[in-house]
């Protein structure tokens, strides 16, 4: 467990280092009109703008910059932001957006998951009758509708009907946070109750089940030590990531409700060149990733006992 | 039994949660979204025809009969508006470190500039009380109010503001090390000794820069305080308009003591916390993609003005959501989309039909600019173009030829009319003292007969031929094929841009396939890069706002041979021009342009020169005046009690705004501007 720990990390500190150099350099071949507002574009003269991007740096040959990033990344500084929030430490503007789409992203997760995994269950108990048949409606509906127009529909449904604010606040957290968990769980929702529904199915029609029935087992027990525990142990592989992206915020969501999260952050800095809170955004958001799928594995370990990781000198 | 009941609990929660996540609803919702898009295209399927009745209607045909009630509403305390963050939330609070109109705004109501604006634009008192030059501009003199107080962001007193000020300022800013050339613009073409400061500076480590003290500064530039309330400012050369700076974030205070507090590193990401505030607001909440609120400043210096007790600016991704907000009452005005204005309009029955409001113009002043030096995609000169573009009476025949009502009627459907755009500058740029604006000077002297506002005045199809025919003869002895091909490009997947190119094309070959042909091309990220460097494109049509007072800031642009002169160089890219007669005329220009800018001892000749100037260039048709920007709001504010700038970048200060709780009507409008102009210079 330990060897196959320090492998699969020295693997992804690799991987982390070739992502975050390639976004580097793809961000330099970016036309530096990025770096510049419109107005200032049609109003500075060139010289000015080379003043400007002499300034922050981006004059330099690309290897200079480049070096100076690893040294950067060796002292664990992510940087100055010289565009998004000038002045300001790349981890200090991270961190403040983190916290906000994490709480938004636990709650619509629990939300999802009790809801999902419920709608899963009632429609495996219900199968072929209308509960099953709504069920996959709404996961039709989910998933065949574009995001934004569901989004688009949830905003005017719960601000006509229900009077609730459009956008998110920080002075009213509670009323302002409705729409966009329901915006954010109604995809999951569809996904945890689809695979709920699928795996449940699928060990009900397995041998060891009828043989269960057979010798007089109780459907509650044969649902629930049964069925449930083997559906939940593939589903559990997806929840670590889940858990972990919520951190990186939803892209469409925080910008449809203006949620100060980590979300609009990567475009905002790629559209006005910022370079250091791109590379920030890119390292978190790719160790994010392979640590997410890294427990992913672990938790499926743990909680099937006849699943491993390591086996004669292979790693899974 | 117990199954039984589980089932129903868990079947409730099923249906709860496909009820709350909308899917529902989705019909009805669905239906009504449909509904949208229908109206909207039907009205562009008419909209030639509309926008033309619209404006025969003039006055008569805004819908104020219909559904507008005299408005009765109470002030508004807390006033709720937006701000687009689709390019990104404000990038700093310090003024100083930014061009940009929103963080100007942030400056303006957060610090107490030097000279603000009345409604109509002049220039009034604010920390200076009086001010002036005894020597045509070279030297300017700011006596200072004495009771002006920093308050901290709970409004706690922590300082007094004195002429030191703007002494730190104008250093951070011309500091290269610590504004990154941010700002500089304006004080190096106008201050004495300022290139020289930045170029000196520019040449200093990082460290030095930033730890060094005032005297090298006080040496080198021309600015003193020989008091803590008075200031004077050394200008280069006589600078008749330097009064105007005056407003911009260029010539914006800056406490030392707030630097002390964070450290210079720490200025351009100070936080609200830490910001010292002298104006009529304390920024007390701002969270970057989100939200901000102003809170009154209870210590701010103007007692008789009227405040709102908060502000709340609230971010959007785009500027569409903010008819949205209007709807759920969340903000105080909306500018209408075109979607929702084309639904209000076509159907008397809406509710806000009778509260349709035009806007103020904006100070954008929109030209179409030609490249008077174009080349092809492999780099060689576009012979054809260059030579057609060189001919008068080829740039004539667009300039009366085309009828750019179509073009106006994407922006305004309402009333297409009022963005005609006769001149090269901005309106109320320029008063003379007996209250002609420069651009009604100018047209005097083109060659424009009046008109009925109803139709384009500049637009002549009959003259348009006639030069065409000039241009077709002239340029077939010179061997330009025909049609002359016309290159405008866009940006790749961009629908509005297309949709406003496709209008293009047809007003363009509305003259004749066989003299142009209009081609709509595109570049993939940069216009820069990929069109204007590789000077590809045959014009552009750019939006100009001034930087300050003065007629000079539109009129030098165009100079030949000067690297400042910023269309010059990088739009008509008249350096690499070999044509005679194109040097010639713009050498004309030129020159009547800096008769222009030598007057600085009476206003009035100085913007005669100007406009002399001015006809020039737009009866040769150098340039061809294109449109203003003017559109339809829904809204509480009446606009013409607000500030009012032509210029700069400060000018959306929450101060003096008269506001209703109810919204206004389309009368109320009416009356507002009749009151302005009647009350107008």
């Amino acid at each position: 467990m330990a060897k196959y720990t320090v492998k699969r990390l020295l693997q992804s500190v690799l991987t982390v280092l070739i992502i975050v150099t390639v976004v580097f350099l793809l961000l330099r071949m970016l036309p530096t009109d990025y770096y510049f507002t419109e107005e200032e574009l049609i109003k500075l003269s060139e010289e000015e703008k080379q003043d400007r991007l002499m300034a922050a740096g981006l004059t330099d040959p690309i290897l200079v910059q480049l070096g100076r990033f690893y040294g950067e990344l060796v002292r664990l500084d992510l940087g100055t932001s010289s565009r998004v929030q000038a002045g300001l430490e790349v981890t200090e503007i991270m961190t403040s957006r983190f916290a906000v789409s994490m709480k938004m992203g636990l709650i619509s997760m629990g939300v999802s998951l009790v809801i999902g995994i419920a709608m899963g269950i009632i429609q495996t108990l219900h199968k072929d009758k209308f509960f099953d048949h709504l069920g996959t409606v709404y996961i039709i509906f989910v998933n065949a509708v574009p995001a934004l127009v569901s989004y688009s529909l949830i905003l005017v449904f719960g601000t006509r009907i229900f009077k609730l604010p459009s956008l998110y606040s920080t002075n009213d957290v509670a009323r302002t946070s409705v729409l966009p968990i329901v915006c954010l769980s109604i995809g999951s929702i569809a996904y945890y109750a689809l695979w709920t529904r699928r795996y449940m199915v699928d060990e009900l029609n397995k041998d060891y089940i009828r043989l269960a029935r057979i010798k007089g087992m109780s459907s509650k027990d044969i649902m629930v030590k049964h069925v449930l525990k083997n559906a939940f142990v593939p589903l559990i592989a997806y929840v670590p990531a889940s858990l972990l992206l919520t951190i990186g915020g939803s892209l469409l969501v925080e910008r449809f409700f203006s949620i100060p999260g980590m979300g609009p952050l990567l475009t905002d800095a790629i559209g006005r060149y910022d370079a250091s809170v791109v590379q920030g955004c890119v390292i978190v958001y790719a160790g994010l990733g392979i640590i997410g799928v890294f427990l992913g594995d672990i938790m499926m370990m743990i909680f099937d006992p006849r699943i491993k990781l390591t086996g004669r000198g292979e790693t899974r | 039994m117990k199954k039984k009941k589980v089932a129903k609990i868990l079947a409730i929660l099923l249906a709860a949660a496909m009820l709350a996540t909308g899917c529902g609803n989705g019909g009805t919702e669905s239906s009504s979204a449909s509904e949208a898009v229908d109206s909207g295209s039907e009205s562009a399927a008419v909209s030639e025809e509309s926008g033309s009745e619209e404006a025969e209607g003039g006055e008569e045909s805004t819908p104020a009969d219909e559904g507008g009630e005299a408005t009765a509403g109470e002030p508004i305390k807390d006033f709720k508006t937006w701000a687009s963050v689709s390019g990104g939330d404000l990038s700093t609070l310090i003024c100083q470190h930014s061009e940009g109109t929103d963080v100007g705004t942030v400056g303006a109501n957060c610090l107490s500039p030097l000279l603000e604006f009345d409604n109509y634009g002049s220039l009034v008192p604010a920390v200076a009380t009086e001010w002036g030059t005894e020597d045509e501009g070279l030297t300017w003199t700011f006596h200072l109010r004495d009771d002006i107080i920093y308050v901290d962001v709970n409004g706690n007193e922590i300082g007094k503001c004195t002429a030191q000020d703007w002494i730190t300022s104008l250093e951070w800013i011309l500091n290269f090390h610590k504004n990154a050339g941010l700002n500089t613009s304006m004080p190096v073409s106008t201050i004495a000794g300022a290139q020289e400061y930045y170029d000196y500076t520019k040449g200093l480590s990082e460290e030095e820069a930033k730890t060094m003290d005032n005297s090298k500064f006080l040496e080198m530039v021309g600015i003193e305080a020989p008091d803590d309330y008075t200031l004077i400012y050394h200008c280069l050369d006589k600078v008749a308009y330097f009064d105007t700076l005056a407003t911009g974030s260029c010539l914006y205070p800056m406490p030392q003591g707030m630097i002390d507090k964070v450290g210079v590193d720490g200025v351009v990401g100070i936080s609200n916390e830490d910001y010292w505030y002298s104006g009529p607001y304390r920024l007390t909440t701002f969270v970057p993609n989100n939200e901000r609120v102003y809170t009154r400043n209870e210590s701010y210096w103007d007692k008789d003005c009227t405040l709102f007790d908060t502000v709340t600016v609230k971010m959007i991704e785009s500027g569409d959501r903010d008819d949205e907000l209007w709807e759920t009452g969340e903000v105080d005005h909306t500018e209408l989309s075109t979607a929702k204005l084309t639904t209000i309009i076509n159907d008397p029955s809406n509710q806000w039909y009778g509260n349709l409001a035009e806007t103020r113009v904006a100070k954008f002043s929109y030209a179409l600019l030609f490249n008077y030096f174009k080349l092809d995609k492999d780099g060689n000169p576009d012979e054809n173009w260059n030579k057609a573009v060189a001919n008068d009476a080829f740039r004539l025949s667009l300039y009366w030829g085309l009828d750019l009502s179509n073009i106006w009627y994407l922006t305004n459907q309402v009333n297409p009319m009022s963005l005609e755009n006769l001149a090269y500058t901005s309106q109320n740029l320029g008063v003379f003292s007996d209250g002609k604006d420069y651009v009604n000077r100018v047209i005097e002297l083109l060659d424009i007969p009046e008109g009925d506002g109803t139709k384009p005045r500049r637009y002549n199809q009959e003259k348009g031929e006639q030069y065409k025919q000039q241009a077709m003869e002239e340029l077939g002895a010179e061997g330009v094929t025909f049609p002359i091909q016309i290159d405008y490009f866009i940006k790749a997947g961009d629908q509005t841009s297309l949709d406003s190119a496709t209008i293009y094309k047809e007003t363009f070959e509305a003259l004749g396939t066989d003299y142009v042909n209009f081609n709509i091309n595109t570049y993939v990220s940069s216009a820069a890069d990929e069109v204007r460097k590789p000077q590809l494109q045959s014009f552009d049509v750019i939006g100009w706002g001034a930087d300050f007072g003065d007629v000079s800031n539109f009129v030098n642009q165009g100079f030949y041979n000067d690297d400042a002169a910023i269309y010059s160089v990088e739009r008509f890219n008249l350096d690499d021009v070999t044509d005679e007669h194109v040097i010639e005329q713009w050498e004309e220009y030129t020159r009547l342009g800096r008769l222009a800018n030598a007057e600085t001892g009476d206003k009035d000749k100085r913007l005669e020169a100007f406009a002399q100037a001015e006809a020039y260039l737009v009866n040769n048709a150098m340039v061809i005046p294109w449109n203003y920007n003017v559109k339809w709001q829904l809204t509480k504010v009446n606009d013409y009690s607000k500030m009012y700038a032509a210029y700069g970048n400060s000018d959306i200060v929450y101060k003096n705004w008269e506001t209703s709780t109810v919204p206004y009507t389309t009368e109320d409008y009416e009356r507002f501007k009749a009151e302005y102009e009647a009350g107008g210079k």
